[in-house]
């Protein structure tokens, strides 16, 4: 008997602003699949950031994605149906689909080390395990250098968010931390 | 300047200038009890309240994420939202020990206030970081499901229920501690705050093995606030232990540390936070040593003694008939070793005690299960007569044997006598974790052997326990393995030998099952390879063998009138037949009553009291439901409604010993003494034509002992115990290889209540469930790796389907009207049941738990 759970967008980065450029150059009229292109470099001192250029505002059939108040991509809860179409557009591979009742996620990409992800963006996760250490059912584990949850062993309580020191792990409640972007 | 913190707790608006957890700020500042702290990790979910309409654990969350915030405690709950969950939950039995119930409630409330009529799926999912360790959760999902229907209107409550008019033997009576457990109204000793109460909690070893080379506690002691360290050198007689009093209560300088967590000394201080503080400025120089990690390391010669006396602790050989040359004669013979590990009780409610002076010596209230146990305990301390010693029960948040030894109570004791004000001790979660006793770990090595028809010859089995760094219940846990090895069947040649070495590990003691969890894994895996090798099935070979009434008990003992054995494998015999290919079947028996000669009595006294019976036995009920169990025997003798009858509850001071809660003994041994003090009663009723105030001030006293055999008595037919419970269970996995469902036949003699032995059998189940998938218990280099979250206990969204079937036979012993113990045999043949489920779909013989390469743990 399989039980089929309602899927919902998420996008593994609210850093936007808050993540240093590696260049000045204007991104005007272009969308992030061609910024992408355009810069070969990057565009961010992240190699795995949302670029904030809006392929997924543009290309989500419900409206349900807008740029958020730092510039990067955010999914509204209510909207989104997960139908994934933002996920196939994404050139960074930041929007995942998850279960629509998972609220608590470390929304970071980053792969690199520690340091390097420090000096990258403001809300990094640089893999300082606080959340891995403090989690109660063992649930969370270090993928490509951030944070990941088991969602099988999650229970929701939210330690992760509260113990989180970079502000990474977002609780999209509200309940645990504050989420102005999502 | 200071910020503050605002936010509405049930309606009113409070604000503080502390920035520290919320479930601290709901329960020390605003005493609302039923936040209950279990873990304070995130873990159990005890903590659960609602805040904006979700369901959080106030523990993680704190009062500065708090602010501008809703927050809602069951407390706070309308009164019809209070009364729809007393009800529910009263009467689907989803109350046991109680400590998860006001968690359970917020989950509910939060799922119910979203979706006001969810399914069975969406419950277990709003449930699932809520840990119930006494129902299984069945009873609980169901209750919140009642609940959703009363609320909306599609059932109704019936208070005539609660009120108990019809609250006989065999009736399903509703509980009597229901109401202050759902409302959270009734106390566990943490939410006890006595008029100057300071707080104590002990500094303790790191190490598992070390030599204490000074301990500094004068910064600690110049701290404004505390109170007093005491050492060693502040016990009369510092030794505790339960049986054996091998049990530093403080190590002193000079001596060794036996395990993680040994204390050194206690801090008294007047508040928690000065406690914490204190505990961290006292200097403790040690000199780590090499621990004793294991039985093999033990064993070997030149060994560093655990205790002065050698490293074995008890061992037992218990004989009968010739094992030797009936195996030497069997048709077919198997051997086998298995491996089974130490298992943590988790209960719900981590060790509290709140000692205070009291006349001409000490008074505490404790959560354990034996109050007289624990008065002796303290007294031999003390060096104390035992009188000047109360102990009362609070309630008992979950026990499964883990309560048995002092933890607190002794601690309180002591520092309540030295700074002569009323003290709580209690232990963190990770505490009670690290160092109190643990089921045994095993490596146990069985021969059995039987004739071409399947039918057993002889049994030969050599059992290792590691007992750990203390004795606790290592002797009686060790024999009941040993004398249940054999398990329910009818052969006559057996040689069983046993040892439980003390190792660094975490102590070893009773747990639910008592040693018998361990040897019946192993016999009952034997079995399903010997059938094998008979050609025959799993079921029929057990069903050969099985013991009915009149026939001899492997260790002698003639089976009763009441054996039920053949009656539990009958009940699973379709079931098991249809699903043979994935699913495992298992017996068992478990005795009900200490037994083997002591002197294990059950005592009530009964009082007239202003038109009531005042019921006075000093029995335990730490969940298992023997409170209720006792006034429906006690209304079934007499015929008085349950508004007229009261359970004054477990108190030495006022109510007669009735022994410890443990080898299933409450409902037969204290049960019985509560029938006949009631038939005396009735007795006086009849005369006076039943006007109770024509009695008032009487009282009635009845002791009930039905005496046993020593084991080993030269007698032809030593009768070991009282009465035995049998059970079979039959494990069924689903393609993934998951379980499915699981059908639990038991006889358990005459059912007092039907509704409550589903919960043990159900929670039961679950346990052995646990134990057999799931629940380990690490250890690196004597050290405890686990956290409360990590030990494998199943949460709501994992569990099978459990089928709680019961048979009642017309014939019955002579006691508590026939009624035998549920308690411990529930969790006894899940794992081997659910062993041969995995054989059956897959050949390989797993022979340690946790089963490795199931759905449960992959492969590595």
């Amino acid at each position: 008997m399989a039980v089929t759970t309602q899927k919902i967008a998420v996008v593994f980065c609210t850093g936007g602003d808050r993540a240093n450029r590696r260049t000045e150059a204007s991104t005007l009229g272009l969308d992030c699949r061609r910024a992408a292109e355009a810069f070969p470099e990057g565009l961010l001192e992240c190699g795995q950031g949302c670029l904030g250029l809006g392929t997924c505002v543009d290309a989500c059939p419900l409206e349900a994605i807008h740029i958020g108040p730092h510039g990067a991509a955010v999914v509204d809860r209510e909207r989104c149906v997960g139908c994934g179409v933002c996920v196939g557009v994404c050139p960074r591979k930041v929007i995942h689909l998850v279960d629509a009742s998972t609220t608590i996620l470390p929304r970071c990409s980053n792969q690199d080390a520690g340091p390097v992800a420090r000096k990258a963006c403001d809300v990094s996760c640089i893999a300082c395990r606080i959340c891995e250490k403090n989690c109660p059912a063992d649930a969370i584990s270090m993928v490509d250098n951030h944070a990941a949850i088991d969602p099988e062993r999650c229970i929701s309580c939210g330690m992760c968010a509260v113990k989180c020191p970079r502000g990474v792990i977002v609780d999209a409640d509200g309940t645990f931390t504050v989420s102005d972007f999502s | 300047m200071s910020e503050s913190y605002t936010f509405i707790v049930n309606g009113i608006t409070r604000t503080t200038e502390e920035d520290k957890p919320l479930l601290r700020y709901l329960r020390d500042d605003l005493h609302l009890f039923s936040v209950k702290d279990g873990c304070s990790e995130g873990a159990c979910g005890t903590c659960t309240i609602v805040v904006d309409g979700k369901a959080v654990k106030s523990c993680v969350l704190t009062t500065k994420k708090a602010v501008g915030k809703n927050i809602l405690t069951v407390e706070g709950l309308s009164y019809e939202e209070q009364e729809a969950f007393v009800y529910a939950f009263g009467k689907v039995g989803a109350v046991q020990c109680g400590f998860c119930i006001p968690g359970m409630v917020m989950a509910g409330k939060a799922l119910i206030d979203q979706n006001p009529n969810p399914s069975e799926e969406d419950i277990k999912k709003a449930i699932r970081g809520n840990i119930c360790r006494c129902t299984g959760y069945k009873k609980i999902i169901e209750g919140i499901a009642l609940t959703a229907a009363i609320l909306r209107g599609d059932e109704k409550l019936d208070p005539d229920l609660e009120k108990g008019d019809v609250y006989g033997v065999g009736d399903r009576a509703f509980r009597t501690d229901v109401r202050g457990k759902v409302l959270g109204s009734g106390a566990y000793c943490d939410d006890l705050y006595l008029d100057g109460m300071v707080h104590a909690s002990a500094v303790r070893s790191q190490y598992p093995r070390a030599k204490v080379l000074d301990i500094d506690a004068s910064k600690a002691l110049a701290m404004p606030g505390v109170l007093a360290v005491l050492t060693a050198e502040d016990v009369p007689h510092n030794k505790v232990g339960h049986i054996q009093q091998d049990w530093d209560v403080f190590i002193a300088k000079g001596d060794i540390t036996r395990c993680v967590g040994d204390a050194i000394c206690l801090v008294v201080a007047e508040d928690e936070k000065t406690l914490e503080k204190a505990k961290k400025v006292i200097k403790v120089s040690y000199e780590p040593l090499e621990p004793v990690r294991n039985i093999h390391e033990a064993m070997a010669e030149n060994a560093p003694l655990v205790h002065s006396k050698g490293n074995l602790c008890q061992q037992r050989h218990v004989t009968r008939g010739d094992a030797k040359t009936a195996l030497a004669n069997s048709k077919y013979v198997v051997t086998q070793s298995y491996t089974t590990p130490f298992t943590e009780h988790a209960f719900l409610e981590p060790e509290c005690a709140v000692a205070f002076p009291y006349k001409d010596g000490v008074k505490v209230y404790t959560s354990d299960q034996g109050v007289y146990d624990t008065r002796k305990e303290i007294s031999i301390m003390l060096g104390w007569d035992p009188d000047r010693i109360v102990v009362e029960n609070k309630f008992v948040g979950g026990g499964f044997g883990g309560k048995e030894d002092v933890s607190v109570q002794h601690l309180a004791v002591l520092a309540a006598l030295k700074v002569n004000k009323p003290v709580k001790c209690k232990l963190t979660r990770q505490e009670s974790i690290n160092f109190h006793p643990k089921r045994h770990y095993m490596e146990g090595t069985f021969t059995l052997g039987c004739d071409e028809n399947g039918i057993f010859t002889g049994l030969d089995c050599e059992i290792y326990f590691d007992t750990g760094a203390y004795a606790s219940l290592c002797g009686p846990v060790l024999e009941r393995a040993c004398t249940h090895s054999v398990g329910p069947y009818c052969y006559q040649n057996t040689d069983i030998r046993g040892y439980g070495y003390y190792t660094n590990n975490p102590p070893a003691g009773a747990f639910r099952g008592f040693g018998v969890c361990q040897s019946e894994f192993a016999l009952e895996s034997n079995i399903n390879l010997l059938a094998e090798k008979v050609g025959i099935s799993p079921w029929e070979i057990r069903y050969r063998n099985a013991i009915e009434p009149g026939k001899v008990l492997p260790n002698g003992q003639i089976a009763d009138c009441s054996t039920a054995l053949k009656e539990t494998l009958l009940a699973v015999k379709d079931v098991y037949e249809a699903n043979k290919d994935h699913a495992g079947i298992a017996c068992a028996m478990k005795n009900a009553g200490v037994g083997v000669g002591l002197p294990d009595k059950g005592r009530c006294k009964l009082a007239v009291h202003e038109g009531m019976v005042e019921l006075y036995s000093a029995a335990s009920d730490i969940g298992q439901g023997c409170a209720t169990v006792f006034l429906q025997i006690l209304s079934q003798t007499t015929g008085l409604p349950r508004v007229l009858l009261r359970n004054m509850g477990a108190n030495s001071e006022v109510a007669p010993d009735s022994g410890t809660t443990s080898g299933s003994r409450q409902t037969l041994i204290t049960g019985e003494a509560v029938r006949m003090a009631a038939a005396d009663l009735k007795k006086d009723m009849d005369e006076v034509g039943g006007d109770l105030a024509k009695l008032e001030g009487k009282e009635y006293f009845a002791e009930f002992f039905e005496p046993t055999d020593k084991l080993g008595a030269d007698v032809p037919n030593p009768k070991s115990h009282v009465a035995y419970g049998f059970a079979t269970h039959v494990v069924i996995l689903d393609d993934e290889g998951k379980v499915k469902e699981v059908y639990a036949a038991h006889d358990s003699g005459k059912v007092v209540n039907p509704t409550s032995i589903q919960g043990q059998i159900e929670g039961g189940v679950l346990m052995g469930l646990g134990y057999a998938l799931t629940e380990d218990f690490p250890l690196k280099d004597c050290v405890p790796q686990a956290k409360y979250g990590t030990l494998g206990l199943m949460r709501s969204n994992q569990i099978p389907d459990i089928h709680a079937i019961y048979v009642e036979k017309e014939e019955l012993l002579p006691f508590a009207y026939g009624a035998k113990g549920i308690g411990e045999i529930a969790t006894i043949p899940t794992a081997p049941a659910a062993q041969g489920a995995y054989y059956a779909r897959d050949h390989i013989l797993r022979t340690k738990l946790p089963m490795e390469d199931t759905y449960y743990r992959k492969k590595k």
